[in-house]
């Protein structure tokens, strides 16, 4: 089924884009791949009960890359479409979005939450659109596509460095708990497939060495993911240098400023 | 009111010079603060430099019996502590105090008197450290004081006490200088300098104040908790009731870690002034610089557990931060090639300000190749505590930082006290220096890769080693001869050093648009903005520099505001740092009393609801200012502080109700979690209480009558942020037991 969706979703976007290729092109592109490896690859397999660590890789993929990726291939806001129009009315606060990304995080690791996502059909569903949806709320205002309603880039970078420490946080408790404190279910997974001899001799991944794996993965490269978001956030601030007349317009000089007086674009 | 003109004016009577003595110790003008900054970090340098001496001494020769191990162990800590607290820290935060409000072109920091109080914080923490010496003895468990050596247990005398407060003392002001700084950079910046305009050495501080913010409240979470364990008799960090040892480790290095990029960074942005002002370049890729920064600030709170390879966090965690750490190695390296670019092709003026920071160079890439060596487990597992790690920090802080600030020393000096320091003085002690520096600390590397540990009051006699460490100690004396003969070129050039203008070198930063030194108020006039390189193009005008981003608008919060976000930050850090303690500890159920046994949850619930209503209340008190009817926002402000009577109230009887059942901190894990996280939130919401009422007074002398105090907005932020923390600490402790 998931194998179906890409490749309509492709077929769909290529027909729209009506062949021509773009820089954006290669966001979608990759980001339907990405969707692909997460949900119908081996990965899948392994998430599906038997690796805690895979289950986190799909995580990660799910809520910190594919929706960002997304996001960067949808086109620029066009006022004059209905849906540019319902966009520009509903504003976004930033602390709402922030808590969406953090939230989207933290509840799928409850425990009865957890299982509820690996043992159940319904409860996978939900998962996945979930740290979709979220995630594209998240990033919003980082890469939405409303360029003139992103942050400021500085403020992004305290954005994206704040979700980071949510993140490291989880991910600590996760590596330090004691085993099956988080998700009990991948203790004594079902061994459906007769994996669990691979995993468990030849790999030598125990029950511990799997949790650990995964707090890990929540942990480090989670944060490189946030981190590449700022340098991307800096590279973008000090590319745009307009060469439009100067705001200073005094030609000599102004005088010495008093302690608190801002003469331009003061937000009060 | 310069100090420069105490030196040379022959003629000023000699009340006068009382009179103007004594106005040092009430002055809040930032470069006087800056001065006094720099003053005390050298007599510090000396103190820290003369307790290496003596080490140094006492590992001349094999089985030396000159001192103590006691004495040793004392002297290792006091130097280190001394060296990174007192003397690299303060001096990097009085360069930055003397000259960001400069480059900037500002008239002053933006919190005067707040920065007046981080500098006597200071000095008063650094005298509160070493009267331990007088109090039963210094310290003894090293600068980073590892559990369970710092327990009373096996620390009996009260130098780990002393060295506990004088942090918490020192930190809040660090922390305090640290917010004086961001908002003075956000808010006080001259029309035209926008963000992607600042001088480089602005950037790194900015940075760094920011990674202070963020570190400092990691060792004070750290502190606090070792001092209630001393204290108190609690057991955070003592295996016997279920406490972790390695907890502490982990705490220290995510201050630790950030810690040592807080000791760099300033130096790196003193170097990117030096460097193209002597090569009459402006810097080769200032965005690489500028983001680079960044990148390395967030970075080095993701590897702290590389200095705890040999702890046992297994393998899977080594590996990640073998990862993370060699990845932080990248924005550093990136910077080294910016400054080497910034020389190539241009006209390099070797002055001893060029001379240090080419030493900086050299000395901090072997620094930085040591230490990415640690980054491969398998080598710091062998290399650990041993010579090599000292012979690496030393290398990055010594031949980095300190020649970095002897780089700004020799540049700024002119502008500091309008004399140019003596060149050939200069250039006899930087050669001093560089040898005495490389020939104490390169043969260290040697040593630890023959194995001979660190933190030992003496070694055997085995081949090599005493060759060695002679050579070590005659090339330390070396080096405290060159701080001599700094010092005495100081001394010698305020009396006889050829004066300087405004701008001696040339430069094309704001602080070189005025005189040496400065008048009290900064400029006359603040040169326009239109580049990163002002002066020079006020004086090049058909030839600006390639990238100038102009900027339609800038980002320029208002003061107030942002330094009450930013302190909140900064707190938020610590309470993080507590609340992760208590969820740690009580993962798994403790023996002995735990919530479900002894919190009534039905009780702090009206208590809780009685605080978030006050979140309410303050929020009507601060519309009814913004509607400019007084009598309701005098209102509503009582109602705030009433509910919030209420909730310590509440607070304080479910205390004594615990007391009264014998559960105290020291009872159990959960017992020390509980009162460490619910403690410091009611000492939050006491001090939050009292600046309410500091307000209401206010209000009630009528000093709100023109609406125009930011003050209660102001503080309402901070109340709300208390109520905000009770949220997750109610969820977490009290919520379970609700449902």
């Amino acid at each position: 089924m998931v194998i179906g969706l890409c490749l309509v979703a492709l077929a769909a976007y290529v027909k729209a884009t009506k062949f021509r290729l773009t820089g954006r092109s290669v966001y979608f592109i990759a980001a339907v791949m990405l969707i692909f490896l997460t949900l119908s690859s081996p990965v899948n397999t392994l998430a599906a009960g038997y690796l805690f660590s895979a289950h986190m890789l799909q995580h990660l993929l799910l809520l910190l890359v594919i929706p960002p990726l997304l996001l960067l291939s949808l086109p620029e806001c066009n006022p004059r479409h209905l849906i540019g129009r319902t966009m520009d009315r509903f504003r976004l606060h930033p602390v709402a979005a922030w808590l969406a990304g953090l939230c989207a995080m933290w509840i799928w690791h409850e425990r009865t939450l957890c299982e509820a996502a690996t043992t159940t059909q319904a409860g996978r569903v939900i998962q996945i659109i979930s740290l979709l949806g979220l995630g594209a709320i998240f990033w919003w205002p980082i890469v939405g596509p409303q360029k003139d309603r992103r942050l400021f880039p500085l403020l992004g970078v305290v954005y994206l460095f704040s979700a980071c420490v949510g993140c490291t946080i989880l991910g600590i408790l996760i590596t330090f708990a004691p085993v099956g404190v988080v998700c009990p279910v991948y203790l004594h997974p079902v061994d459906r497939l007769g994996l669990l001899p691979l995993i468990r001799d030849q790999w030598g991944i125990t029950p511990a060495k799997d949790q650990q794996i995964g707090g890990l993965m929540m942990w480090v490269p989670a944060c490189g993911i946030y981190i590449f978001g700022v340098i991307a956030l800096l590279a973008r601030w000090y590319r745009t240098a307009e060469k439009t007349s100067d705001v200073v317009t005094a030609e000599t000089g102004s005088p010495a400023p008093a302690l608190s007086h801002r003469s331009i674009g003061e937000k009060a | 009111m310069n100090g420069a003109a105490i030196l040379t004016d022959q003629s000023v009577p000699a009340d006068f010079i009382k009179r103007r003595a004594l106005s040092w110790a009430s002055t809040v003008d930032h470069k006087r603060i800056g001065v006094l900054y720099l003053v005390t970090t050298f007599g510090f340098f000396l103190i820290g430099g003369v307790e290496a001496l003596v080490m140094r001494l006492q590992l001349a020769v094999p089985q030396n019996h000159l001192l103590s191990p006691d004495v040793y162990n004392q002297l290792f800590t006091m130097h280190g502590t001394t060296m990174i607290f007192l003397v690299v820290m303060p001096a990097l935060i009085g360069f930055a105090n003397y000259f960001v409000p400069l480059m900037i072109g500002a008239r002053d920091m933006a919190f005067p008197r707040l920065n007046a109080m981080s500098y006597w914080f200071f000095i008063f923490g650094g005298l509160l450290l070493h009267f331990s010496i007088l109090a039963g003895g210094a310290p003894a468990a090293g600068w980073f004081s590892y559990a369970p050596l710092s327990e009373t247990p096996y620390s009996s005398s009260a130098g780990v006490d002393y060295w506990i407060m004088a942090l918490l003392i020192m930190g809040v002001g660090s922390v305090a200088g640290s917010i004086n700084m961001i908002v003075t950079i956000l808010a006080l910046r001259a029309p035209g300098m926008t963000l992607r305009r600042v001088p480089l050495f602005v950037w790194m501080v900015f940075i760094n104040s920011i990674l202070i913010i963020l570190a400092i409240p990691a060792l004070n979470a750290a502190i606090v908790m070792l001092f209630i364990d001393r204290l108190l008799q609690a057991h955070f960090f003592m295996a016997s009731q279920g406490g972790s040892p390695i907890l502490w480790q982990h705490y220290f290095w995510t201050f630790g870690h950030p810690e040592v990029y807080i000791m760099v960074l300033p130096a790196f942005g003193m170097i990117s002034e030096v460097i193209p002002v002597f090569s009459r370049k402006p810097i080769f890729g200032y965005p690489f610089v500028a983001a680079s920064t960044v990148a390395i600030a967030l970075l080095s709170f993701g590897v702290w557990a590389h200095h705890m390879f040999t702890v046992g966090l297994g393998h899977t965690s080594d590996l990640f931060f073998a990862a993370s750490s060699m990845a932080i190695a990248v924005p550093t390296g990136i910077k080294i090639f910016n400054w080497i670019f910034t020389m190539w092709g241009g006209s390099i003026r070797f002055t001893t300000s060029m001379l240090f920071a080419i030493a900086f160079l050299l000395q901090f890439v072997v620094g930085g190749l040591s230490g990415i060596t640690f980054a491969v487990a398998p080598i710091d597992w062998q290399m650990t505590d041993t010579a090599y790690v000292v012979a690496h920090f030393h290398y990055v802080l010594f031949g980095g930082t300190l020649f970095g600030m002897m780089a700004g020393l020799y540049y700024w000096f002119p502008k500091l006290s309008g004399r140019m320091l003596s060149e050939k003085i200069g250039r006899a002690q930087f050669w001093m220096m560089v040898l005495g520096f490389n020939m104490t600390f390169f043969v260290q590397h040697f040593l630890g890769f023959m194995g001979m540990p660190r933190r030992v009051f003496t070694y055997p006699d085995l081949p090599g080693w005493g060759l060695f460490n002679m050579i070590s100690t005659v090339g330390a004396f070396i080096l405290g001869f060159s701080v001599l003969m700094l010092g005495w070129n100081i001394l010698w050039s305020l009396r006889r050093g050829e004066t300087a203008g405004d701008n001696p070198w040339n430069a094309w930063t704001l602080e070189w648009a005025t005189t040496s030194p400065p008048p009290e108020h900064n400029f006359e006039r603040v040169p326009p903005v239109r580049g990163r390189r002002p002066l020079w193009d006020l004086t090049h005008p058909d030839q600006p520099d390639e990238e100038s981003p102009a900027a339609k608008t800038d980002f320029c919060p208002e003061k107030n505001r942002t330094s009450m976000v930013v302190f909140l930050v900064s707190e938020g850090f610590f309470f993080l740092m507590l609340i992760f303690a208590f969820i740690y500890y009580n993962y798994t159920p403790v023996p002995g009393p735990t919530a479900a046994s002894t919190l009534n949850a039905q009780k702090t619930l009206v208590f809780t609801i009685c605080l978030l209503a006050s979140s309410f209340t303050v929020w009507r008190s601060e519309v009814a200012f913004r509607n400019k009817r007084h009598s309701a926002m005098v209102g509503w402000l009582v109602v705030t502080i009433l509910l919030g009577l209420v909730f310590i109230i509440g607070q304080a009887t479910e205390y004594l109700s615990l007391f009264h059942r014998g559960i105290t901190i020291q009872t159990n894990l959960f017992a020390t979690t509980f009162f460490t996280l619910t403690g410091f939130h009611g000492l939050h919401v006491c001090v939050g209480l009292l600046a309410l009422l500091i307000v209401l007074v206010l209000m009630l002398l009528g000093d709100f009558r023109n609406f125009r105090p930011r003050a209660l907005e102001t503080i309402s932020l901070y109340w709300h942020f208390v109520d905000g923390v009770w949220v997750v600490v109610f969820s977490l402790v009290y919520l379970k037991l609700l449902l």
